[in-house]
């Protein structure tokens, strides 16, 4: 076939190892991009699935109790009465979340709640079994359960400690896993002790003014809305924006130089050939089209590649942990322009290089 | 008509702090469908003068002018351009291109000559004129050497050149092959009228020009 008897395909092809390092190092900061934007996407939007179905609106915790990777018991359940009485609460329930490390990557939490009371103020039904009574069980939402959990399974929470699957509920909520309040208490040794404690206001009163209320009848505590405790990883972890640009910028550098080093080396092999190319006439713009051309399409090669590496390790990691990949367009275009354009930049120089090389000494070049 | 002339040509290299003539003052003219021979000793200034012709090197002092156009007076883009359309080159060591095929190495030349857009027919005739007709799926390393001088003779005609230059192209080939390509070289020039400058140490090949231009320590001392 005519293309692959172009001086484009026939250098990628006769060039195998060279071409496949240049390929490797733009799938390498693609797949970057990819798989840490898609985590960081699926970890934020799995996380706001699951506040937005907490339909208390206030949270009452101690100040410093919790934040997205780490919480305590720190909280005594004797401020849920306190709470109720308070003029715009409609009701008020303890929960202890419990943050753990999860298998070998990562870490998970875990809530334990008043299960008949935090199902009616949140909505949640059950689709299989049963809420959680004795303090060896355990409920989870439907997501955790499609991942071999069915009810009468184990699970392992606390070190070799199993718990047993009782029932499975909907929709997601909070903590994918909810023991008994009870049981959480006594593991971790805070009798009478929670997180927070979640508020739900009567339909009649404004959640601004219930929250002053507590506020000024509670003082020294933390009285916050769930939406903003709940908000994104984004948001919560001040750096990652930066962090994420970044790692884009690095994956940009990478491309371009694994690109510049691979062009620059063939343009040094192919010295002879360009001066053939040039006794035969060729322009400068050509020379430099040509290289351009080389460099687009193994970084075209890469983009392939670092993509398809992105979905499988995402898939493989999420398969083996809790991790989520969620990888939107905006990010998928932004991987393809670094992989693109650094290929392309990388290629600048070797290629400006060759057109500017003297056709008699290039011909003579051994 | 005359294709090519050349006026009093001067090129002086510059190695290190000293000035080495190459050309002491060249004057030629050669006309349309002419086939002329370059021999000289080396060292002579021969492929200097075909650098020069060819618009690979700039002239220290002179005048070449190719089918009408000033190549001295161009710039180096515009010399690259006059050499795209009115000049193929032929070398001793082919230089072909070793990853495309004979048909490939051909449609990179008909590519940078007029985007791709060749005469087909004219192709056809090349083709069978240089008995390449079977051999243009082969890569060059699959050729013999007369084969591979055949499609680099090809390739410098395929784009209808003003001028062919040719640097010693039976310099690599055994006698056998030397004839066959010189009698290509011999069938071009008749068949479509094309003007070869060939330089060659080879007196057989020279007596197979129609003129013999004798050079000697950058000047032409015969022509």
């Amino acid at each position: 076939m005519k293309i692959f008897d172009s001086l484009v395909t026939s250098n990628i092809r006769q060039r195998p190892l060279r071409s496949a390092i240049s390929v490797v190092g733009v799938a390498l900061g693609v797949a970057l991009v990819m798989l840490f934007t898609g985590l960081t996407r699926g970890m934020s939007n799995d996380l706001q699935r699951r506040s937005t179905n907490v339909r208390g609106q206030i949270i009452f915790t101690r100040k410093g109790s919790m934040n997205v990777v780490a919480s305590s018991a720190n909280l005594s359940t004797k401020y849920v009465e306190r709470l109720r009485q308070i003029e715009g609460v409609e009701t008020a329930t303890p929960v202890i979340r419990h943050v753990y490390a999860s298998g070998s990557l990562g870490f998970d939490q875990i809530e334990g709640v008043d299960w008949p009371e935090f199902a009616r103020m949140n909505d949640l039904q059950m689709t299989g079994g049963r809420g959680p009574v004795a303090n060896d069980e355990v409920v989870i939402d439907q997501v955790k359960a499609a991942r071999h959990h069915p009810v009468g399974s184990t699970l392992k929470i606390f070190g070799d400690k199993m718990y047993k699957v009782v029932g499975i509920y909907s929709p997601e909520s909070g903590a994918r896993a909810k023991l008994p309040l009870a049981s959480l208490q006594e593991t971790l040794e805070a009798t009478d002790k929670c997180t927070y404690i979640l508020i739900k206001t009567k339909e009649s009163a404004n959640p601004l003014e219930v929250a002053r209320r507590i506020d000024q009848e509670l003082p020294g505590n933390n009285v916050q809305f769930t939406r903003d405790v709940f908000a994104s990883v984004e948001s919560s972890i001040p750096s990652l924006g930066i962090f994420l640009r970044v790692l884009v910028a690095l994956a940009a550098v990478v491309s371009a130089l694994v690109v510049m080093l691979a062009m620059h080396t063939t343009i040094t092999e192919r010295t002879r050939e360009i001066g053939i190319l040039k006794a035969m006439g060729a322009s400068r713009a050509y020379i430099v089209g040509e290289i351009e051309r080389e460099a687009l399409l193994i970084s075209a090669m890469g983009l392939v590649v670092g993509f398809a590496v992105a979905f499988g390790a995402g898939f493989v990691i999420h398969k083996s942990t809790s991790l989520i990949f969620e990888y939107g367009w905006t990010w998928a275009l932004v991987a393809a322009a670094i992989g693109l354009i650094g290929g392309a930049i990388g290629a600048l120089y070797p290629a400006v290089r060759a057109a500017n090389l003297d056709p008699v000494n290039a011909l003579a070049y051994e | 008509m005359g294709i090519l002339k050349a006026e009093n040509l001067e090129k002086t290299y510059r190695i290190g702090k000293l000035d080495v003539p190459a050309l002491r003052g060249v004057s030629l003219e050669v006309e349309a469908g002419e086939f002329v021979a370059v021999m000289g000793p080396s060292g002579c200034g021969k492929s200097t003068m075909l650098h020069l012709l060819g618009g690979l090197l700039t002239p220290t002092k002179g005048r070449i002018v190719i089918d009408g156009e000033d190549l001295t007076a161009a710039s180096d883009a515009r010399r690259t351009d006059i050499r795209r359309r009115k000049i193929g080159f032929v070398f001793q060591r082919f230089n072909l291109f070793p990853t495309l095929t004979a048909d490939g190495n051909l449609r990179l030349a008909e590519r940078i000559h007029s985007n791709g857009a060749g005469n087909p027919e004219r192709r056809r005739e090349i083709l069978r004129l240089l008995r390449l007709e079977d051999k243009m799926h082969h890569k060059p390393l699959e050729l013999s050497g007369g084969e591979q001088q055949r499609v680099a003779l090809a390739r410098a005609v395929i784009t209808q050149p003003a001028l062919v230059l040719a640097d010693e192209p039976t310099g690599n080939l055994d006698s056998e092959n030397s004839a066959i390509v010189l009698n290509m070289f011999q069938e071009l020039n008749r068949r479509f009228n094309q003007t070869i400058i060939m330089i060659t140490h080879n007196p057989e090949a020279a007596a197979a020009c129609g003129r013999v231009i004798q050079m000697r320590d950058g000047h032409i001392v015969a022509s």
